[in-house]
């Protein structure tokens, strides 16, 4: 039986242990994955998948059953990794304006060439065509309007499009 | 053009969590569930061994107070004293005696000291935890 995120919830906070495991194993991969595009160092991004998660279950009582469990994590995920970078005293790579590197493109495989994009643009990318959200999910999980992300989103791809012309 | 990005993306190698990450985290939500317990005890056992200290003293002085405006401590001694007049009016002596006990200073004193055997109850029997956590705090 394939129970939503929202039923999972409910089960666990009424006492069945197992519900928070199926959670955990659901969100585990796309939550590593989007704090590994934040972090870029795979152990630190374990260390703040672990935290992620810990965060969840402290917040569980919390949650807002009118809201969406997905974006909620998300943003959760996207807060943890901001006060990761706050820590690190570094400019934070998602805000971070320019393409860090000017090299040619050519004969690059498609990860480097997404590297290029702006960070803020590969997110909402990322979250759009790798993680299969809507708009309004990516608004509400990164705290950004809808119109936003919708500009994010042409601008990036429009870029995405320049890149692989040139390649 | 959506299908068309999402093919692409899917190209990608997607960043995949270790083996081991999953255990960590059901224990570490583990360990953090033990921490809110024991926290949960340590405020505990903080609230009721205050509670016994204030309560102690002040249900002892009730107690003795309400002993001493009774008039108890007359007949207990006439009592012993006079062993033979007791004997003979046993049934209303012990009906006086019964009459003037003090009542709600012996409950309040009752209530205070089971709350303090508790509380040494609960620190002998989780005492381990219970400093464990302690000390481990001083150095958070």
């Amino acid at each position: 039986m394939n129970l939503t995120d929202e039923q999972l919830v409910a089960g666990y906070l009424a006492g069945d242990e197992m519900a928070l495991e199926i959670l955990i194993k659901r969100y585990l991969r796309p939550i590593y994955s989007f704090t590994f595009r934040f972090v870029g160092d795979s152990q630190e991004t374990e260390d703040i998948t672990q935290e992620v998660f810990v965060k969840v279950w402290r917040n569980l009582k919390k949650f807002d059953k009118n809201k969406k469990f997905k974006t909620w994590i998300f943003t959760i995920a996207k807060n943890t990794c901001l006060d990761w970078q706050k820590k690190k005293k570094t400019l934070p790579l998602f805000f971070a304006e320019t393409i860090r590197d000017p090299s040619p493109i050519l004969n690059e495989p498609l990860d480097r060439i997404l590297e290029r994009l702006s960070p803020k643009y590969r997110m909402v990318l990322f979250l759009r065509y790798n993680d299969h959200f809507t708009f309004r999910e990516i608004a509400e999980s990164l705290g950004e309007s809808i119109d936003t992300i919708k500009t994010r989103h042409r601008r990036g791809i429009a870029i995405l499009k320049k890149l692989l012309k040139a390649k | 053009m959506r299908q068309d990005f999402e093919k692409l993306f899917s190209h990608l190698k997607p960043a995949e969590p270790p083996a081991g990450l999953f255990d960590r985290i059901i224990l570490a939500i583990k360990r953090e569930q033990e921490l809110r317990h024991t926290k949960r005890l340590v405020f505990g056992f903080a609230g009721l061994l205050v509670i016994s200290f204030i309560a102690i003293p002040f249900s002892w002085t009730m107690l003795v107070n309400q002993i001493e405006g009774s008039g108890i401590s007359y007949f207990v001694s006439t009592a012993v004293s006079d062993f033979g007049t007791f004997f003979l009016l046993w049934q209303d002596f012990s009906l006086a005696i019964l009459e003037s006990l003090p009542l709600t200073g012996m409950i309040a004193f009752a209530v205070s000291l089971g709350i303090t055997v508790f509380t040494l109850r609960l620190f002998l029997y989780r005492k381990r935890l219970l400093l464990n956590y302690l000390i481990s705090y001083e150095y958070r």
